[in-house]
């Protein structure tokens, strides 16, 4: 039987804010264990959590770069369960009034099509802290580290809406590129500022069943996120193949062995109105203050780039995935210079070696201007493009004018004709068997009497000077 | 003295000026004082030491106040067992004593000692440092043998205080003589669902209380509150749900009482925790983790009935000025109230305040108090603290020249 995939996905995200969420320690979880605790956040007695401004501004930030409704009044429960990384018995969080409902993105589906994926809601809330588990000679131990208890956090749980491991790769990828465009966080699932868990069930092609649902977590790349459900979706086909039941539980992804497995029986504590909070009421003039805030958003951005420019629709949006490289193309294309050349250039050259040394577009030493300043070159033939590709591997390495790089390099095209004339003479003699295959009508022959041109010159033929001078000659 | 006292200062600090300078304070042990033992008269407090004054102990200082030292108290302030207030005050060891009013306490143990016992509006006193056991309900009560020195203390440690977010940000009313009675006044309202809980001696008791409000030529006239008696249910079904969720945090992780030779953390949370409380905060917590865990339909219905009840107590004020309810029912004594139950029948005058939030004052010289009376409250509408006090002060003069 041929069976359809139903995948939610739940993702936790945290909010690059400058303290905790209900008190003023600072929000760096990755600090010396316990440096950045106080009383609240150790909830000690007497304590009273004090909402910081900061995490409902990015958190609204958040929900409207996924196009979702910001409720009037939202607030906060208490999710009661008791755990060591817990410090009152309760996680605070949104169970009944979330911060926003109703969101979605419009991805690009495995047909080509787009397809929208809908938001069911997105809520705040608090996160615990982190145990360690060392042994203390034979005795195994846990230790807290209360940095990470109540950092900001929100949640974003979608609708069942996916159908396959492409569906949710793709959704967290334009998720992760509209958070950062807003600014929010950082969106890592590297380094556990994401942390995306699947939803999935299986059901025969077609029907509209819902069946019963396994949780996956622990997916730590966007690749991953669609291993383990690839993963997943065998392992239920499998087991309703064999007339087995699936059973509702959390299953955790093991990234070297590229298996699932059972872990602990799903949380199901109750969910109680905090009374300490206060209810959030957010003014309708706020909330424009806030919109008026967004950036242009990379859809936008990348039609814009697409008419202004005239760039192909799938090169405007590579470029406008990150905020980044939509704003150094920008600014490479108030020089002089071709947009297009411009964007081809930057995805097919700069973007790859930029990631090859593990450097930052912006930051890195191929500014904009002297990036600009070798494609004008390459523009009016001063440089052929195998030896701009050369320079661009200088210009990583020193802060000389692009100009100086190329003249001591010799990378200077030579175009004149005189020179190029002395050199096709060389190739010529030197190649006889060539000369005869092209006379013989071998159309091969004239790329390799180019080539070997090139090669005389160092690179640094013009080779459509090179292409017109041997024509004449052979010709004659 | 000191047997009174659950800790008493060795060298109480003293400022020579301010509203309140000389006044000797006494608060409860569950008010933070830093570096006093803050136990809240719970063993899942032991050793506990406060961190720093809570907000009204550093007001009441900052006016002159002297913290004399903390009295004992029921468990986590959860009814008045063991509570030495109404002592510590009768004895002349403190001028005013604060007590955690949660469902009547402050009022309850005034209408024992034949004092006054105010609690206030539900948001007009900072609660950051109070360790309470039910947020929405729970609030400083103050006992003194006048209302001015309860207006007094309340100018000092009312109005907004940043680190309690849950306050209204309002401006603190007037507590000077000035404040304006004629509200209040007008009309005096008795809920006669309330006099109908009293037995008929006890009802007698009250109407010639009553009485003595038209001698001073007051207006007195009923009115009708049809779910009067749902204020315990709703005080009970919220009251154990939110101290379930507050005493979450005991567990012997960071402070308290540990209990010993546990194999696991889980066997260490449950024998802590069974350890650490009292038979009667363990079957409240017991009552609160049911209605979370297995009857959360009734906990979210009391929420509604709880809007419901605010709204027709706040509708009564369009009627009446100021209400008048009696205290306690003799055949219930809230100080050996040993079950839930218990603790309700003593409380069920006093809690509709609480759940209401509204400031309520048990006042003495109308209707007989101590161990053989009932006692009298005045309960307003939320806000009007400063009003009900000077209304008690003037009936109180009135009183006297009569």
């Amino acid at each position: 039987m041929d069976y359809e995939a139903v995948i939610g996905l739940e993702i936790h995200m945290e909010l690059n804010c400058v303290t905790k969420m209900f008190c003023d320690c600072p929000n760096r979880p990755g600090d010396e264990p316990n440096k950045n605790i106080c009383p609240i956040c150790l909830w000690v007695p007497g304590a009273i959590p004090q909402f910081s401004y900061e995490t409902l501004e990015k958190a609204t930030l958040t929900c409207l770069a996924l196009n979702c409704e910001i409720q009037e009044k939202s607030a906060f429960d208490q999710k009661v369960y008791y755990y060591p990384d817990l410090p009152k018995g309760y996680q605070l969080s949104q169970a009944h009034l979330p911060l926003s409902r109703n969101g979605w993105l419009n991805i690009v589906g495995e047909d080509g099509h787009a397809k929208r994926l809908r938001i069911h809601h997105v809520h705040m809330e608090e996160d615990v802290a982190k145990l360690v588990h060392e042994m203390e000679g034979k005795t195994p131990i846990s230790l807290v580290d209360f940095n990470r208890a109540g950092a900001p956090l929100v949640e974003i749980v979608t609708e069942p809406d996916m159908r396959s491991p492409y569906d949710a790769m793709e959704f967290v990828r334009l998720l992760r590129t509209q958070i950062r465009y807003v600014g929010s966080s950082e969106c890592s699932l590297e380094s556990g500022t994401m942390r995306v868990d699947a939803n999935i069930s299986i059901r025969p092609g077609g029907t509209d069943q819902m069946n019963t649902k396994v949780e996956v977590k622990n997916m730590n790349s966007i690749r991953h996120v669609g291993d383990a459900i690839a993963y997943e979706i065998k392992r239920q086909e499998a087991l309703v193949n064999a007339g087995e039941p699936v059973i509702m539980h959390t299953r955790l992804w093991d990234p070297d062995k590229k298996v699932t497995t059972a872990m602990r029986g799903k949380f199901s504590g109750p969910c109680v109105p905090d009374p300490s909070v206060p209810l959030i009421v957010i003014s309708q003039e706020w909330l424009k203050e806030k919109m008026s805030r967004l950036p242009e958003m990379p859809a936008q951005k990348a039609e814009r780039f697409h008419k202004q420019f005239g760039l192909m629709e799938d090169e405007a949006s590579l470029i406008c995935s990150e905020k980044d490289t939509a704003e150094y193309f920008e600014n490479v294309t108030s020089f002089p210079v071709p947009a297009r050349m411009v964007s081809h250039w930057l995805t097919t050259q700069l973007m790859p070696a930029v990631r090859e040394r593990g450097e930052n577009l912006l930051s890195s030493s191929v500014t904009p201007e002297r990036f600009a300043a070798l494609l004008e070159m390459v523009d009016k033939n001063e440089v052929n493009a195998s030896s701009a590709k050369e320079v661009l591997v200088r210009l990583f390495e020193t802060d000389r004018p692009v100009r100086t790089v190329v003249d001591q390099g010799s990378f200077s095209q030579v175009s004149d004709a005189s020179e190029l004339d002395g050199i096709v003479t060389e190739v010529l003699e030197a190649n006889a068997s060539a000369v005869k295959d092209f006379h013989n009508g071998v159309s091969k022959a004239l790329g390799f009497l180019i080539g070997q041109a090139m090669q005389a010159s160092a690179g640094k033929a013009n080779p459509r000077v090179v292409r017109e001078i041997l024509m004449k000659r052979l010709a004659s | 003295m000191s047997n009174h006292y659950f800790y008493c200062d060795p060298s109480p600090q003293s400022r020579e000026e301010g509203p309140l300078a000389g006044n000797l304070i006494a608060v409860q042990s569950n008010m933070s004082v830093q570096g006093w033992p803050t136990t809240a008269g719970s063993l899942a407090l032991e050793g506990y030491v406060a961190l720093e004054d809570a907000t009204v102990v550093k007001r009441l200082r900052d006016r002159g106040g002297v913290i004399v030292g903390s009295t004992y108290m029921s468990e986590l302030g959860f009814g008045l067992s063991g509570d030495t207030a109404e002592t510590v005050l009768k004895d002349g060891k403190a001028e005013v004593v604060l007590v955690t009013d949660t469902m009547g306490e402050a009022r309850m143990a005034a209408a024992g000692a034949g004092v006054y016992g105010f609690k206030p509006t539900h948001g007009l006193v900072s609660r950051f440092g109070l360790i309470g056991l039910v947020p929405s309900m729970e609030c400083y009560g103050v006992m003194a043998g006048t209302p001015q020195a309860i207006s007094a203390v309340m100018d000092g440690i009312s109005g907004y205080d940043e680190r309690d977010f849950s306050m209204p940000d309002r401006e603190k009313p007037d507590f000077s003589e000035k404040a304006d009675i004629s509200r209040l006044i007008r009309r005096v309202g008795v809920i006669p669902e309330a006099t109908a809980m009293l037995d008929e001696s006890e009802r007698k008791a009250f109407r010639d209380g009553i009485r003595k409000f038209s001698d001073l030529g007051l207006a007195v006239s009923d009115v009708s509150f049809k779910d009067f008696d749902l204020f315990p249910l709703v005080h009970g079904v919220i009251g154990s749900v939110e101290a379930s969720s507050s005493a979450g945090k005991y567990d012997g992780v960071r402070y308290g009482h540990r209990a010993q030779g546990t194999k696991n953390w889980n066997e260490m949370y449950l024998k802590s925790r069974g350890e650490s409380f009292g038979l009667l905060v363990k079957s409240y917590l017991f009552q609160g983790a049911y209605f979370q865990y297995e009857n959360y339909e009734t906990f979210e219905k009391a929420c509604r009935i709880r809007s419901c009840l605010v709204k027709d107590m706040n509708d009564l004020f369009s009627k009446v000025g100021v209400l008048v309810l009696p205290s306690k029912r003799l055949h219930f004594d809230a100080r050996k109230a040993e079950t839930v139950q218990d603790i309700y029948g003593a409380f069920a005058l006093t809690l509709p305040a609480n759940v209401a939030g509204l400031p309520a004052l048990q006042m003495p010289g109308f209707i007989a108090e101590g161990a053989g009376g009932i006692g009298m409250q005045l309960i307003g509408p939320a806000f009007s603290d400063a009003e009900l006090l000077a209304l008690a002060n003037h009936l109180s003069q009135q009183k006297g020249m009569n």
